[in-house]
Formats: structure tokens, C-alpha cells, sequence
């Protein structure tokens, strides 16, 4: 049947054909999932973290389940800046939904030299700055977790992005996340992603060892995702929403209902990350069943629902 | 495209080889059987497990009763034992231990239920045109890749001449079927079907060589050398043992297949969570992905932990 539901979102002045999105981290740079997903019907794509040079990443074991969710310990683990842009940026160039690289650094000086040249690829719409990896000994978490830091960072970024739709990507792990809000979007950030994973551990008692060879991982999946729907609303209605400021929300998404609680709570996107580990097609099922719900409860426009909590 | 999704295969039998081993066969149909048959052994598929129910509280191992309350949400991966052809598709068979949350409710699975797989996934082991004869190891649970593996060869090579080396901690841990004779003492079923010499080799001696498996590998290097033509070992097991097995390979300078096991999230590359440090170019060490760059890979690139 040809109905007429609009699920489509404006992110920033970015047309998405629908909110759903993939997690920076859980979808490598798109040509690994494409055996498993129809990559076009999403509403973005959000890459693996890019940093200057490649890097490694940590020793294993690098993951361990846990009660709904998982912690991981990658250290952002990734192919560099210039091997990115030679092989993987041309794969991205013929998809339909907009393109965000995920940026990550040591100094502010590396997200820079990133920024700088991805703002020459005409296939990205965007940048989602990471500022909230726990997993990395410098950079990552230990800007994102300070507010001044975080608007150097994004002024910084914004200078050289050329335009690009700049993404800040917020970590939980703070006593007041609307102050790192405020302070990205002050400096410019036109949107914010939130949440990054939450700094925890395992402990293997047998050997009384931390599982992970990081010791720390950040703890993903449904466990957090009542804590990252709170954390969206409290931005939405105390930064964002007044500032006009889109929202990409993600923790812990696996179906339709849980990315409407995120949109219901202020998310204007939802990113869908550690449910793509279990079943890669995830997020085509979510946008069915978003169009469903849709169907379903005579809403002719999804966007009406962004913030529309009671 | 995205052709590879996961997809339902349904149980059609699930039993216990010993009290913590069981055997779990599926049968996959169209078009999935005909990619499953084109397999090669040491692949594997990812198994969902997260939506099934526990064994009733009595039917659960004191020892696993705190593991059992944990939840589950990730796949697990599995390299099936044995894949044959049936009238309607495939049948995939499955070795596992019961030993934790996962496998626990693997054990509750019954003929008819429906089981989501995403595979085959990975690389399998290489078997050149001229190869001529294969040393087969295994250790522990390590064991289902080379037992395919053996029915592969034996099958669809049978110019190749196959022995196989199988160990495990004692008579418990071994996952095959067990007979005794009279003459030979322990044999191992699986191998003796296929009419594949075996030997094995027990940590504390409850069955066959009192002593590790790729000391036998190498007793019978000894008595018997590696003969004419090119010969493979190829291995799966505890890393310790694929190391050893590695360097009684290259003490007959014999080429030799390690199949790798990793703590992994997705299999299928997006999560970066299964790295195997291999030798790069000019000797540094790069990382490469157990799921889809292996999990079988030359000894000579691994370094081992």
C-alpha cells in the first residue's frame, strides 16, 4: 500500500530519508556490512573512528558480554586519515543516505589535520567528533569530560570543516552532560550525538583479573538505554531543543519502540550500535517498524514526534 | 546485496555426547543450504542463542548456576562438524561444550525448534591440488573444523592421505563418539568412519597417550617422517597447543594451518574485537581480524600469545 508517512528528519539543514542511523564503531566504514544491510535505506551512516595516523588499537580481549550489554575496549583501532580517504571514502561516495566520519585525536591539533582534509571529500555530509572514547589514554574521554575542552576542540574543528554538519558525540560520564552540551553547541557544534558507551569493568573471578586487557571497556546495549533516553531528554529540553540544535540519541537501540522512546524524548536521528553486532540488519527493521508504528497510531509525519514526550 | 543476512534453520536433533558435550544438528534449506555446502571446513556461522530459556534449575550444574543467571545478548560462533546434503537442503552438525550461559540454553534446544545463523563466515582451511597428505590436530573443543575437515578430505580427495591427532584433558573432554576394542583401546568413531587413522592423546591419561597431542604428532613424525610429496598440518585447539603444533611443524619443515579463536562480538568485521597479531611486512606486527581474515591462518604469520 502507498501510504503517505513522512518519516524523513531535518538534521542540521542534512534531508535524512528517515532518523535511523548506524553507531560510529559498529559498522566499520559501510563495505562490511553491505552483505547484510540494504546500506541505502538508512537515514545516515556514521563511520568507525578516523584518526591521523592508523592505529592498532588495544591487546585482546577487547570485548566481554555482560547482563544486557556488552563492554568493549577497541582504542580506536582504525585504518588512518590517508588510507581512509584513498580506499574507503570512494566506496562511500555512491550512497544514498548522508555520510558522517567519526573523528578522533590525541591533541587538538589531530582532530584538525582530520577535519581539514575530510572537508575536502565532497561524499561526507558531516563530522561526529569523538570526544567521549573511554578506551584511549589520551584524547577521547579526557576532552569530552571537560567543557572548556570541548569548546576549544569544536571551535577548532568548525574553523576548518568547511562547512560540514559538525557533530559533537557526548559521554555520559559527567556530573552535569548539559553543560558539555552547552559548551559544544556555544562553540559551534550543529548538532550533538549522545550517548558515547559508559566507563566500566569486568572482573574474572576465577583469575581475579579484569577480562579486558584495557582493564576498562565502555559498557553498550540495552542496559544503559534508560539512562541514555534520561540524558537525551535532559539536553533536549535544557540545551537543544530551545537552541534549535538536532539531537542524534543512541544507547542501547534494538527495536522501533526503543528508538521512539530516544525520538519521543527529543532525538531528531537514533543510532543503532551494539544491536548491528547481533543482527547487522538491525536497523531495517527499525525503519519497518518505525513506518508501522507510524501506520499504526495515524502519525502522517514521524518528526512530530521529536520531543513530544508528555 | 545484503545477501548474507541471518536466517532461520530449524533443529532437527540435540544430544549429549558426555555430560558436558552435545551434539546439535540443524537443517538449513534453500537458498542458504547450497552456500552452506559450498563451505569449506574451519569456516563458521554465528548462532543466536540470546532468545532461548534456560534448563530447568534442578537440570543446571551447580558450577554453572551463577553463570546461568547471567543474560545473553551476542551471537556465538561455531564451526560446524560436519555439513552434509539432505532432500530438502543441508544439515549442519555442532559440537559444544556446556559451559556457560550461552551454551547452557543451547542444551534446551529441541527437534523443530527454529535457530537464527548468520554464516558460513570466514576462511577455511586452503587444500592445494598437489597436497598429498594431512596431519590433522586438534585440542579440546578445537575439534569440529578437523573433523569436517577429515570427511572433506576424505570425500572430495581421495588421493590425499589423512591421519588424525586428537586431544583433550581426559575421556570427558574428548567430543567424539568413544569405542573400545579389545585390541586397539579407545578409538574415535567419527575418524574410524571415515576410515582416518587416529591417535589420542590425554592430559591425564584416563584414554590413549598420557602426554600432549603434538607429542604424538611428533612420535609419529619420527617413526614415520612426512613421506613424499607435500604434506600440511593442520590444527585447531588452545592456542598453547596450536604453538606447539607450530613449531613441530617447522622442525620437519612441514607447512602448517592454525585455526584461531578470539572473544568475538559480531563475527563479520565491524566490531574489531577479535584481532590476531600477524608478522607484516619487514617483520612488524599487524593485527588482522580473526572473523574474516581467519580464523585459519598460515603458523608461520601468527604470533602466538
Amino acid at each position: 500500500m502507498s501510504d503517505a508517512i513522512d518519516l524523513s528528519v531535518d538534521f542540521a539543514g542534512l534531508r535524512l530519508a528517515n532518523p535511523v542511523c548506524t553507531a560510529s564503531g559498529t559498522c566499520g566504514y559501510a563495505d562490511e556490512l553491505a552483505d547484510y544491510l540494504d546500506l541505502n535505506r538508512l537515514g545516515a551512516f556514521v563511520t568507525k573512528s578516523i584518526t591521523v595516523e592508523p592505529r592498532a588499537g588495544n591487546a585482546t580481549p577487547r570485548i566481554v558480554e555482560t547482563d544486557a550489554g556488552m563492554l568493549n575496549a577497541i582504542g580506536l583501532a582504525n585504518i588512518g586519515l590517508e588510507r581512509f580517504i584513498r580506499e574507503k571514502v570512494p566506496l562511500l561516495e555512491g550512497m544514498a543516505p548522508a555520510v558522517f566520519v567519526n573523528v578522533a585525536g590525541r591533541r587538538i591539533e589531530e582532530y584538525v589535520a582530520v577535519a581539514e582534509r575530510l572537508a575536502e571529500c565532497g561524499a561526507i555530509a558531516g563530522l561526529e567528533l569523538n570526544v567521549s572514547c573511554p578506551n584511549v589514554k589520551q584524547g577521547g574521554i579526557t576532552f569530552g569530560t571537560d567543557p572548556d575542552q570541548i569548546a576549544k576542540v569544536t571551535a577548532a574543528v568548525k574553523a576548518v570543516a568547511g562547512g560540514k554538519c559538525l557533530m559533537v558525540k557526548l559521554t555520559p560520564s559527567v556530573t552535569d552532560i548539559t553543560a558539555c552540551a552547552r559548551a559544544a553547541v556555544d562553540a559551534g557544534a550543529d548538532a550533538l550525538s549522545l550517548v558515547n558507551t559508559f566507563p566500566a569493568m569486568v572482573i574474572d573471578v576465577a583469575s581475579r583479573r579484569p577480562v579486558l586487557a584495557n582493564v576498562t571497556g565502555g559498557l553498550s546495549g540495552p542496559a544503559i538505554r534508560p539512562i541514555a533516553v534520561h540524558l537525551v531528554h535532559r539536553v533536549w529540553r535544557e540545551v537543544a531543543g530551545p537552541r534549535g540544535i538536532p539531537l542524534m540519541g543512541m544507547g542501547g537501540i534494538r527495536t522501533a519502540s526503543d528508538a521512539l522512546e530516544f525520538i519521543l524524548a527529543g532525538a531528531t536521528a537514533v543510532a543503532v550500535g551494539t544491536a548491528t553486532l547481533i543482527d547487522p540488519d538491525t536497523a531495517e527493521r527499525i525503519i519497518n517498524g518505525l513506518a508501522a508504528y507510524c501506520r499504526r497510531t495515524g502519525t502522517t509525519r514521524l518528526a512530530d514526534l521529536i520531543g513530544a514526550v508528555q | 546485496m545484503s545477501g548474507k543476512r541471518p536466517f532461520s534453520a530449524t533443529v532437527f536433533k540435540n544430544r549429549a555426547l558426555r555430560a558436558r558435550i552435545w551434539r546439535l544438528d540443524v537443517d538449513v534449506e534453500p537458498p542458504q543450504a547450497q552456500t552452506f555446502l559450498a563451505a569449506i571446513p574451519g569456516q563458521f556461522m554465528e548462532v543466536r542463542l540470546s532468545d532461548l530459556s534456560l534448563p530447568r534449575g534442578t537440570e543446571i550444574p551447580e558450577d554453572l548456576r551463577d553463570a546461568a543467571r547471567r543474560q545473553i545478548i551476542l551471537r556465538r560462533p561455531f564451526s560446524p562438524c560436519d555439513i552434509r546434503k539432505t532432500t530438502k537442503g543441508a544439515r549442519l552438525g555442532v559440537l559444544y561444550q556446556i559451559r556457560g550461559p550461552g551454551t547452557l540454553r543451547m542444551s534446551t534446544l529441541g527437534a523443530g525448534d527454529p535457530l537464527s545463523l548468520i554464516g558460513p563466515l570466514g576462511n577455511g582451511f586452503d587444500v592445494p591440488a598437489d597436497l598429498r597428505r594431512a596431519l590433522l590436530v586438534t585440542g579440546g573443543m578445537g575439534a569440529p573444523p578437523i573433523e569436517y575437515l577429515a570427511e572433506y578430505l576424505k570425500t572430495r580427495r581421495p588421493d590425499v592421505d589423512v591421519r588424525a591427532f586428537a586431544g583433550a584433558k581426559g575421556l570427558e573432554e574428548l567430543p567424539y563418539e568413544v569405542r573400545f576394542d579389545n585390541e586397539k583401546g579407545a578409538i574415535l568413531d567419527e575418524f574410524r568412519r571415515l576410515n582416518v587413522e587416529s591417535c589420542i592423546a590425554t592430559d591425564d591419561g584416563s584414554v590413549g597417550f598420557h602426554g600432549f597431542v603434538t607429542d604424538c604428532l611428533h612420535h609419529w613424525l619420527e617413526r614415520n617422517s612426512p613421506g613424499e610429496g607435500r604434506c600440511i598440518v593442520y590444527a585447531c585447539g588452545p592456542e598453547r597447543m596450536l604453538a606447539a603444533t607450530a613449531t613441530v611443524a617447522q622442525a620437519w619443515g612441514l607447512e602448517c594451518q592454525v585455526s584461531m579463536e578470539r572473544m568475538m562480538a559480531c563475527g563479520i568485521g565491524l566490531c574489531q574485537s577479535c584481532v590476531v597479531p600477524v608478522r607484516g611486512d619487514g617483520g612488524t606486527a599487524v593485527n588482522k581480524l580473526c572473523c574474516k581474515d581467519g580464523p585459519v591462518f598460515d603458523s608461520k604469520d601468527v604470533i602466538f600469545e
